[in-house]
């Protein structure tokens, strides 16, 4: 309805308050259906993106993860005991339904799926989290939006990394902790150890959140109702939440007769580091300063500084604000598990972390900063909803980078894995291997450890790789490898990669069975010679092993 | 403790125009420059014109340049000499050489220049617009402050502090262009905050589109701006049953109004490149004109960034979020610009900012919004530092407006001693280091760039205020009034310490004065 008077036009939108009542009821019964909905198309569109511009497969790492779950159902020896011990097993377990599929293998649509599920979980969990600590609507939404409008969130959503899926079971399980120290319901602290326990099957970091979760437990009942009550309540939630670390130990037992394989075992980050660590590039092994440095710029690439800023006032204004109860303040203490964990997992050497500028002219594990994401979220979103007036400044302020994040792609994690020491280009090698040897019966001779990203690059059936996993084969092929393969890959001279450590000492190798075909970067190729192909074995023929 | 139960709007007055006429004495006897009417062919790319005396950095080259053509040349087309001149702000469009630079400022500065031309010191005239600007500005930060709830004194205290006790002073004695944005910028506020009538969209409105020919980052830090004029044409009432939305159509009328700066802007573009939507920051810079001396150090480094930027350039494309990080330490803590080593006195400001909010004084939002995206736009650009500056020069806005939140907290907390036992030797340490500034020049290269200068000059080489010291201990100042008539009678270390105990007596006076009054209850909203 148009009006005229006193030069001015008034238009009356005539909304009655059953209109009103009925778009609140729906929003209220359909909201989270919407914010699902948005979460869920945001989440395949990135996807989609990243799918299509390749950039989905660029760290290296995704493809072994890949290569891993893959290994569990096809190859030369498939089963189980492929999880192996390098990484955590639960994304490549998850893996485990969809990898067979070669789609989804050289897609990486099935560690995607993961990371995509766990992006749209975390969301919601942001916007209960919130609501639980009393935000109002906006601050909610800010606090979703913060996440999920994150180019590194979307980025890592969209590919078979372990950081989204760590992210949403550390959510889950500081959530479901908020609401015990809140409620008081066991079974809420039985869930949140569940959580907490998946989380510690996913990344170390779930191990420190563990620990730190069951310190603030005791704390807390400690304060409320003695020591006795304190022991049986960690003595409850341990037994969940520490059983993934202990079924760790025991499947390194059993598999590689040592619990603590994974951490002394030659493979592991402990043994990378060391390496590192003599050739002193870890500067940050006993320099605090230097780590903590290192970790908040990684956190303020990763969340965007503006964002971090807020964060860290929206904290403070959380933990001095005298209407949140004591056990509330305490709960969300858990937000800093990772940035505690991650901090000191790097001055004691156990992880290692570049950022352009501060080690270097590259990035290296550039992305760890990101699990801290849910954090800043909540924090955010937790400020703006106490900053009365100012809230709609945050916002405008907070839209005005993100503008500028999306119209120049900037996402520290693409660096990470595009340009920095977490890829490899191995298109030259695993082009070679596609050209040459797909339609040539004969294996391949090739570290896993050293080379996954060849094997996945190749696009070739993972039956046609002997490696470490393979049992029998791997170690006859590595006593004669003249029997069983037609090429290898590996680095010529370089004793950490197995294949030529071993093959260098085999009778055939030393005799010039093979010839170099090509020379690459990270990798170099030999060929049987053509005479003596008729000697080698071209069938898997050793059967089903234990 | 004296009582002003009876205001004496008299002594108000007499106080305003105190603190006015010392104010213009300071910027007077700060003014760079030096005599004469440079010409192109003869003057101008002199090192007496350029790397010793005012037009030591290529904004204020490129913007003379501009200027120079306009008036001298009637045309927006550098000869080679004034291309040479305003190296390497210069672009090749179409075979010409054309300003990088957006051109308000050079037309703005054209009186000035006329003035200065007919009394023989054409350079003087033309720094000497900025300087009015700086005066105005301080008379809106004062009215500003009064009207959102700051005694009359601390509101002309924070003019003062802004003035003098920031980069702000070393930026209203020379030709850049910030403190005409600060100028858009404060009188917008003004406006709206005066009056709820038509002239004041008016205002608001032309000045929003009108900073854009001036800088064009200034877009997004206007933006709020019209935001909120936006809101006094469009307003949302929600009754009972219904939801009414009302357009006051005189008041939209006024948006028209922003169609006469942005003819102007099309209408350069049109006449300087060939297309009227050509951004002149998107251009590539020229090739060298000319050979530029080799001890120019200063030079060298600017072609460096120059062949650095290289490839395709784009208008958002200059502002990466991934600068953030870098860009917050160079403004804020940072010794080569930070504000907390060049102007820690408006530091006080957030304290103010915080206690406005509390007390939900009118236009916090607004100001806090036009702050931030001041802040956040510099802190992504590539060159936080500014080139080689003296400060940040990039954040003048906000100081201004830290200065308004400085009078308000001066006003809600002028009985506590120990905030001005904190603020005195702050505010002494800030006046000293920007009058230091405003005398001597304001090419202090970044520190980043100091390793590679002292591997080409061979000598240490300073990226803080020491580097204003020594160039003022070696017996050099770029004040106009010092070199024409001053050099027989004192030092430029006398001239400076003069300038800088005048600055603090009458400031730290005002403060004072300010502790020891008790306001009439209510006399505060003047």
């Amino acid at each position: 309805m148009f009006n005229f008077k006193k030069g001015e036009l008034s238009i009356t939108i005539p909304l009655t308050k059953n209109l009103f009542y009925n778009a609140k009821l729906f929003f209220k019964k359909n909201g989270l259906f919407l914010m699902i909905l948005i979460l869920v198309l945001l989440s395949i569109c990135s996807f989609i993106v990243y799918y299509l511009n390749g950039l989905g497969l660029s760290y290296n790492d995704a493809r072994s993860h890949l290569d891993i779950g893959r290994r569990v159902v096809e190859g030369l020896k498939p089963g189980i005991a492929q999880l192996g011990s390098v990484w955590l097993p639960l994304p490549h377990i998850l893996m485990i339904p969809t990898i067979w599929n070669d789609f989804m293998w050289h897609s990486g649509l099935s560690g995607g799926l993961i990371s995509m599920i766990s992006f749209v979980i975390t969301g919601i969990l942001i916007y209960y989290f919130l609501k639980e600590l009393g935000a109002g609507m906006i601050g909610r939404l800010v606090g979703v939006t913060i996440f999920a409008a994150n180019l590194n969130v979307l980025y890592l959503q969209s590919t078979a990394m372990t950081e989204l899926l760590l992210i949403v079971t550390m959510t889950a399980g500081v959530y479901e902790l908020l609401l015990w120290f809140k409620n008081d319901n066991i079974l809420r602290l039985i869930r949140a150890a569940f959580f907490i326990m998946l989380a510690s099957l996913v990344r170390y970091d779930g191990w420190f959140l563990f620990v730190f979760a069951a310190g603030l437990i005791s704390i807390e009942v400690m304060r409320k109702r003695g020591y006795k009550v304190a022991e049986g309540i960690v003595v409850l939630f341990s037994t969940l939440a520490g059983f993934g670390i202990f079924l760790w130990f025991m499947w390194n037992l059993l598999i590689f007769k040592d619990a603590l394989y994974f951490i002394f075992g030659p493979y592991s980050a402990h043994t990378q580091q060391e390496q590192l660590a003599i050739a002193g590039n870890l500067a940050t092994k006993g320099n605090l300063l230097f780590a903590i440095k290192v970790y908040l710029y990684s956190v303020a690439y990763n969340c965007n500084t503006f964002i971090t800023v807020l964060a860290a006032i929206g904290a403070m204004v959380l933990w001095l604000d005298k209407k949140i109860k004591t056990s509330i303040k305490i709960a969300s203490l858990t937000l800093l598990a990772p940035l505690i964990f991650n901090i000191l997992s790097l001055y004691l050497g156990q992880s290692v972390l570049f950022i352009q500028g501060l080690s270097g002219n590259t990035w290296f594990n550039a992305r760890y900063g990101i699990v801290m994401m849910p954090s800043v979220a909540i924090f955010v979103g937790y400020l703006t909803d106490k900053s009365d007036k100012l809230k709609y400044v945050l916002v405008g302020l907070m839209a005005f980078v993100l503008f500028f994040s999306f119209i120049n792609g900037d996402a520290v994690t693409i660096d990470d894995a595009r340009v920095g020491s977490s890829q490899k280009n191995v298109s030259e090698v695993s082009g070679w291997l596609n050209t040459n040897t797909k339609d040539k019966d004969g294996f391949i001779l090739i570290a896993a450890a050293s080379h996954d990203a060849i094997i996945f690059s190749s696009g070739l059936p993972m039956s046609k790789f002997i490696h470490e996993g393979t049992g029998a084969y791997w170690d006859s092929a590595t006593i004669s490898p003249d029997r069983w393969a037609r090429w290898i890959v590996m680095r010529t001279n370089d004793l950490n990669d197995t294949t030529f450590k071993l093959v260098s000492q085999s009778k055939s190798f030393k005799e010039g069975d093979y010839r170099l075909v090509n020379h690459y970067p990270f990798a170099d190729i030999y060929e049987i010679k053509p005479e003596l192909v008729k000697n080698l074995n071209t069938r898997p023929i050793l059967g089903r092993q234990k | 403790m004296i009582k002003r139960s009876t205001h004496n709007k008299l002594t108000d007055y007499f106080l305003l125009f105190a603190a006015f006429a010392f104010s213009v004495s300071i910027l007077a006897l700060a003014l760079r420059g030096i005599s004469g009417n440079p010409t192109a062919t003869s003057g101008l790319n002199d090192n007496k014109w350029t790397i010793n005396g005012p037009f030591e950095l290529s904004p204020e080259r490129g913007r003379f340049a501009l200027l120079y053509s306009i008036v001298e040349n009637h045309s927006f087309e550098f000869s080679p000499e004034l291309g040479n001149f305003a190296q390497p702000d210069v672009a090749v469009n179409n075979g010409k050489y054309v300003s990088i630079f957006a051109p308000l400022l050079s037309f703005i500065a054209i009186p000035g220049y006329l003035i200065g031309r007919y009394l023989g010191i054409s350079q003087v005239g033309s720094f000497a617009t900025i300087s009015i600007f700086a005066l105005m500005n301080l008379l809106l930060i004062r009215a500003i402050s009064i009207r959102l709830g700051a005694s009359k004194i601390a509101a002309t205290a924070a003019g003062a502090i802004f003035l003098f006790a920031t980069p702000a002073f070393a930026y209203g004695v020379n030709l850049y262009q910030h403190h005409i944005s600060t100028f858009f910028v404060l009188l917008s506020i003004f406006a709206l905050l005066k009056s709820n009538k038509i002239w004041s969209l008016f205002i608001v409105f032309f000045l929003c589109a009108a900073s854009i020919p001036l800088d064009y980052p200034n877009l997004f830090f206007m933006f709020p701006i019209g935001l909120f004029a936006l809101g006094r044409i469009i307003s949302f009432d929600k009754l009972r049953s219904r939801v009414s939305i009302k357009i006051a159509l005189p008041k939209l009328l006024t948006i028209v109004i922003m169609i006469i700066p942005i003819l102007f802007f099309l209408w350069y573009n049109q006449n300087s490149y060939g297309n009227p939507f050509q951004l002149s920051g998107t251009l590539h810079n020229a090739e060298q004109i000319s050979n530029i001396n080799p001890k120019d150090l200063q030079s060298i480094q600017e072609k460096k960034l120059l062949k650095k930027e290289g490839g395709q350039r784009s208008a958002v494309g200059f502002f990466q979020t991934r600068n953030i990080l870098n860009g917050f330490y160079i403004h804020f803590v940072s010794p080569d610009r930070g504000v907390i080593y060049y102007a820690p006195i408006v530091l006080f400001g957030i304290i103010g900012l915080i206690l406005a909010q509390k007390r939900q004084v009118k236009m916090v939002t607004l100001l806090v919004a036009i702050m931030g995206a001041n802040i956040l736009l510099y802190s992504m650009w590539g060159d936080p530092w500014g080139g080689w500056a003296f400060g940040s020069r990039y954040l003048i806005p906000s100081y201004a407006i830290l200065s308004i939140f400085f009078a308000l907290l001066l006003t809600y907390w002028n009985k506590k001693t120990w905030l001005y036992i904190l603020i005195l030797p702050i505010l002494f340490y800030s006046i000293a280091v920007n009058t230091l500034g405003a005398i001597t020049t304001s090419a202090i290269p970044p520190k980043v760039e100091v390793l590679e200068l002292e591997t080409l000059s061979g000598i240490v080489q300073r990226y803080t205020y020491q580097r204003n010291w020594e160039f003022l201990v070696a017996g050099h100042s770029k004040s106009f009034v010092y070199q024409t008539y001053l050099t027989k009678y004192m030092t430029p270390v006398q001239f400076y310490e003069i300038l800088t105990l005048s600055i603090f007596t009458v400031i730290s006076s005002m403060l004072i004065y300010q502790g020891s009054v008790t306001e009439k209850k209510g006399s505060l909203n003047v």
